[in-house]
């Protein structure tokens, strides 16, 4: 049976079918996208901190929407090469709008990849340091007197994970065997002595028959207490404690390890020291934590130059009232591009290109007490709202990208021989790719300046 | 909407130089988003009016807006009064003390 109205025109419509269909679903996805943008005016005028701007990387941005853009002429020109009956130009134009649909989720890929991997610290004044943690990410050191099992969510093999040998006690974070290469210790060749003086591993055999034992006995746990000194070195993201404190740490199977917290400071990279929510940025918390007094001077210099640039741009205006001025003076980027910045940056070169991921830099490391941090998060939807809108509305615009890819590329591969035998059903079909694609791009459109630039 | 060889031929370079328009005006947006006009909001004003500007282009020229037929701008009709709807649901936020300050910062109060 032949599909009626795929390239004339239905009389009473006065268009051919494909056509209504999808700007019925256009309708419907302005719908969708325009509820977002909606979520999007209400997250931002609810928000509680300083909404970001320039946070993410502009020039990603810009070259992506460079990239829509170009897409958007090419799927033109492809249906324009059928009209014409052009196949080079049509076959081309389609191929390479493809080609930009993936580039454009390539260059997402690592934007994505960048926010995951970067973090925000909140201290208890306020003031955010931004940075990166070490490979081997936040850790707990922790050294066990005894360790209670309770039978009912035991799970052995998840938290004996972490187990090490006992760290020396003022080792901090930077004992010799901190970091990554901290060597675990196999299940097996831990020993621990329970109560009634008997030596077990927790290894799946010794763990069955202690939890056997427990149960004759009518109990539902056990303490055990190792027979040499062991630690544990306990990474908190991805969540693996239910509670901590000096004396405890309690897993998320119900085990509590009892004994002394070694260290738990936070190693960070830092990046940014955001001052805006602090009291007073001169008396902020960062400056104790950088130790080394440069920064502060660095902060100073750049503070300066640019209240010396609003006086002149604004002059009789508050300071203080203007997000911009608090955005340039009060959060002040290691690898900022005013001299001062550029200064204490110990003059490494400082490109165009000085914040692409392939960019290495050395940062300041510092140590962060947990008593001094409020929370800390990667840049998740959990950081705040802004990062949740960006997340939702440029995932579902992923997605949109990646089914227009995958519907050109069917265009190419099977409907390509219709060039010869029926080319206004192709024109037709490449037509209505098309508009989506431009929906596509148009949403970017306003998506690039408001969670860019805006 | 009778698209013949011939006339998409002529409009292939129309097509080129939207496309050339929308990248200068990406860069343009870029450039006004570092410049401060004083208020955050003059700076929204500004850059969604460009934002708006080449959403324009790209639905009147790449998607041939200009010349369609009566039954699609009735469907659009509807979709934009209900975005429009959308989009102004936020002046409620007046009455809402969580949102106020938000709302104050951005429009000032009144």
């Amino acid at each position: 049976m032949e599909i009626p109205y795929t390239v004339t025109a239905r009389p009473d419509t006065g268009l051919w079918n494909a056509k209504i269909g999808v700007w019925l679903f256009l309708a419907s996805e302005v719908m969708l996208f325009g509820g977002l943008f909606s979520s999007y005016i209400f997250l931002r005028l609810g928000a509680d901190y300083f909404w970001p701007i320039h946070e993410l990387n502009v020039k990603m941005g810009c070259f992506n929407t460079a990239v829509l853009i170009g897409s958007s002429v090419t799927i033109v020109m492809a249906w324009a090469g059928v009209k014409m009956r052009n196949y080079k130009m049509y076959f081309w134009n389609l191929l390479i709008t493809i080609l930009c649909a993936f580039l454009f989720l390539s260059v997402k890929f690592f934007e994505y990849k960048a926010k995951i991997e970067h973090y925000g610290v909140v201290l208890k004044d306020g003031t955010i340091l931004l940075g990166h943690q070490p490979e081997e990410g936040y850790r707990y050191k922790f050294n066990a007197d005894a360790v209670t099992l309770n039978f009912k969510e035991a799970d052995p093999a998840y938290f004996m994970r972490y187990a090490t040998k006992a760290f020396a006690e003022h080792g901090g974070a930077h004992d010799e065997h901190g970091g990554a290469a901290t060597p675990t210790l196999p299940i097996e060749g831990v020993k621990f002595k329970t109560e009634d003086g008997k030596v077990t591993t927790l290894a799946t055999n010794d763990f069955l028959s202690l939890k056997a034992a427990a149960k004759e006995a009518k109990k539902d746990s056990v303490k055990l207490t190792p027979v040499e000194p062991i630690g544990f070195n306990v990474q908190l993201l991805p969540q693996r404690l239910a509670s901590h404190s000096d004396k405890t740490l309690a897993f998320l199977d119900g085990t509590v390890v009892e004994g002394k917290m070694v260290s738990d400071k936070m190693e960070l990279h830092v990046d940014v020291i955001d001052t805006r929510a602090a009291p007073d940025a001169d008396k902020s918390m960062a400056w104790a934590i950088m130790k080394d007094a440069g920064w502060k001077h660095a902060f100073d210099e750049a503070r300066e130059e640019h209240l010396k640039k609003f006086k002149e741009s604004h002059p009789g205006d508050d300071p203080m009232k203007s997000d911009h001025y608090l955005r340039e003076a009060l959060r002040f980027e290691i690898h900022g591009e005013t001299p001062a910045a550029h200064e204490a940056n110990h003059k490494q070169g400082l490109g165009f290109f000085h914040d692409m991921p392939w960019a290495e830099h050395h940062y300041p490391t510092v140590q962060i007490e947990a008593k001094d941090i409020q929370r800390w998060s990667n840049f998740l939807p959990k950081w705040n709202t802004y990062y949740a809108i960006y997340f939702t509305i440029t995932g579902l615009h992923g997605a949109h990208v990646l089914a227009g890819a995958l519907v050109m590329l069917y265009f190419l591969v099977f409907n390509s021989r219709w060039f010869k035998t029926d080319p206004e059903h192709l024109a037709n079909r490449v037509e209505t790719g098309g508009l989506f694609w431009h929906f596509v791009d148009l949403v970017w459109i306003f998506l690039f300046p408001l969670l860019y630039l805006l | 909407m009778a698209n013949s060889p011939e006339e998409v031929a002529k409009h292939v370079k129309t097509y080129l130089k939207v496309g050339i328009a929308l990248l200068f005006l990406t860069a343009v947006t870029v450039w006004l988003s570092y410049v401060d006009f004083g208020t955050h909001s003059r700076n929204m004003t500004i850059g969604l009016a460009v934002a708006t500007f080449k959403t324009s282009l790209v639905v009147l020229i790449f998607m041939h807006m200009n010349h369609e037929r009566p039954l699609i701008y009735k469907f659009m009709l509807f979709s934009m009064l209900l975005l429009g709807v959308m989009f102004t649901l936020f002046v409620f936020v007046r009455d809402d003390g969580l949102l106020l300050k938000g709302y104050e910062a951005v429009f000032g109060k009144h």
